[in-house]
């Protein structure tokens, strides 16, 4: 599903971000990606999601070199990959409904779609009662969930999730977990950084991890 | 599809304007402003371009004839140039000349009576019946100086030169300054709805990481930059119509130097070039403003 073969990432001036990472992630596959901050795992989840380009090496996604996709070619490889983000990147002038069908409306889906397919998301993530909320009137762990129902909603083939537990409560993180391993068990294949080992240790999974760019171990 | 779609994205547009009204408004005042000014400076070139138009409408051209014409012959090339059709003629002799000459200098009249023959020859006066541009009525002098009898031509050359020069650096320097009114128009206007598109920078890369195409990004923003512009450039309308209204009649006076000129008037289908040129200039603003945002 996703392979990396000596991906390289450098900015002018700074050492390598992403050194010769060569990775290969099966379909329906679930691992961590961890490291301490600044080992390269954003970096590597924008590389996948095209919000930056590799310096050298090629990146597989479903068997397409996203290297070779035209900027116009990116928007259609992103209607398959579901990406979460630490800070949720909600809108707040939207309702919570509104929010989750904001990436059925791109698709060009009717209203009436959008609206059915929202819902039905949202009451996965037990979220439907608070459908016409706006994102700031709720906690930050129904935030994220809102994230994680948006990131879904058109059934993706992939999921990104970049510290997706970072701004919780503790006494949340394994509820959002179990909503990205609930999405697992349905097919999606799932890429989840994070620097918290603790999570590593209580969930077992395939962990890669990174250091200063490297990969360093892959178990 | 194609038709929700269009109808989602101008409802986005229309929502978006109305919750930002005072960028919207800022926009809408600039882009009117902007259109005002070059159209009172359109229409101010209409009104001196006619006036120059006016100044030479009315040339006349003037056959001095050959002192040994006799008046016969004379007569008879008036004729010859009267049956071209397109021209008033009337034969001057020369008695009728110094007599002419005399009434010209009125108390100093008398100083001709010394005169021990007529210095002055005939002549043929011509006035194209219908209003000459200067080339033209070049050809028409340079065809009646070949005319048997006609010694010299005398059209006003010099004066027509000048008002030629005149209407085109009034031509070149109109093209130039509107055009530098357009161009500042659309950089105040882009950097107006570029505000507007900086405050929504959060949207915008939330719809490209859902995976909206960058016409499915920027189609809003167009729509709501030409729908400001088309708001400006009616701003812009009602205030020229109402300067019209109010303040041309009394402006009108002191262009008695222009007789026959009327005042400038915004015509319908100047007003509609108008909300055409702000609905342009909103859109073309709004996707300066937004091509930015869409490099990531």
């Amino acid at each position: 599903m996703i392979q990396l073969f000596h991906v390289k990432k450098t900015y002018p001036g700074d050492p390598p971000v992403l050194d010769d990472i060569t990775l290969r992630v099966d379909k329906g596959e679930f691992i961590w990606l961890t490291g301490p901050s600044g080992a390269g795992k954003s970096t590597l989840l924008r590389l996948l999601f095209c919000a930056e380009k590799p310096s050298s090496g090629q990146i597989l996604i479903g068997g397409k070199n996203i290297g070779r996709i035209s900027q116009v070619g990116v928007p259609y490889l992103r209607r398959n990959i579901g990406v979460v983000f630490q800070d949720f990147k909600l809108l707040d002038n939207r309702t919570v409904l509104e929010n989750v069908g904001y990436a059925l409306e791109v698709l060009g889906a009717s209203d009436a779609d959008i609206r059915e397919r929202a819902r039905r998301r949202l009451d996965q993530v037990g979220l439907s009662h608070k459908a016409t909320s706006l994102p700031r009137r709720l906690s930050g762990g129904e935030q994220q969930r809102v994230a994680i129902a948006r990131a879904l909603v058109n059934e993706p083939t992939i999921l990104l999730a970049d510290e997706p537990t970072g701004n919780l409560d503790p006494s949340l993180t394994d509820s959002i977990l179990q909503l990205l391993f609930d999405a697992n068990a349905r097919g999606t294949t799932v890429v989840v950084a994070t620097h918290d080992r603790g999570l590593l240790q209580r969930w077992h999974r395939r962990t890669v991890g990174l250091e200063r760019g490297k990969l360093v171990f892959d178990a | 599809m194609i038709a929700h779609v269009a109808w989602r994205l101008s409802r986005r547009a229309a929502v978006n304007l109305w919750r930002a009204p005072l960028p919207s408004l800022v926009s809408v005042l600039t882009i009117g402003l902007s259109l005002f000014i070059g159209a009172t400076f359109v229409l101010g070139l209409f009104t001196a371009r006619r006036l120059l138009t006016s100044w030479g409408a009315q040339p006349s051209i003037t056959l001095y004839l050959d002192p040994a014409t006799t008046d016969a012959q004379g007569r008879a090339l008036s004729q010859q140039i009267r049956g071209r059709g397109d021209v008033d003629v009337r034969y001057v002799d020369a008695p009728a000349a110094l007599q002419r000459l005399r009434v010209d200098l009125g108390e100093l009249g008398p100083a001709l009576d010394g005169l021990t023959q007529n210095p002055l020859p005939a002549s043929v006066e011509i006035r194209p019946r219908a209003p000459l541009a200067a080339p033209s009525l070049r050809v028409l002098a340079a065809e009646l100086e070949q005319l048997p009898g006609v010694r010299d031509v005398e059209y006003g050359r010099e004066w027509l030169d000048k008002l030629e020069a005149l209407g085109r650096g009034l031509r070149a320097f109109g093209a130039g300054a509107l055009l530098a009114v357009l161009g500042a128009a659309l950089m105040v206007v882009a950097n107006t709805i570029r505000l507007a598109v900086y405050a929504r920078r959060d949207e915008i890369e939330i719809m490209k990481l859902v995976g909206a195409t960058d016409g499915y990004v920027r189609a809003p923003f167009l729509m709501e930059g030409a729908l400001q512009g088309v708001l400006g450039a009616g701003v812009a309308v009602g205030v020229v119509l109402a300067a019209q209204h109010w303040l041309l009649p009394h402006a009108s006076q002191a262009f008695a130097v222009a007789a026959g000129v009327g005042a400038p008037h915004l015509l319908p289908a100047h007003a509609a070039a108008l909300l055409a040129a702000g609905a342009l200039v909103g859109f073309v603003g709004s996707w300066i403003a937004v091509a930015r945002f869409l490099k990531t």
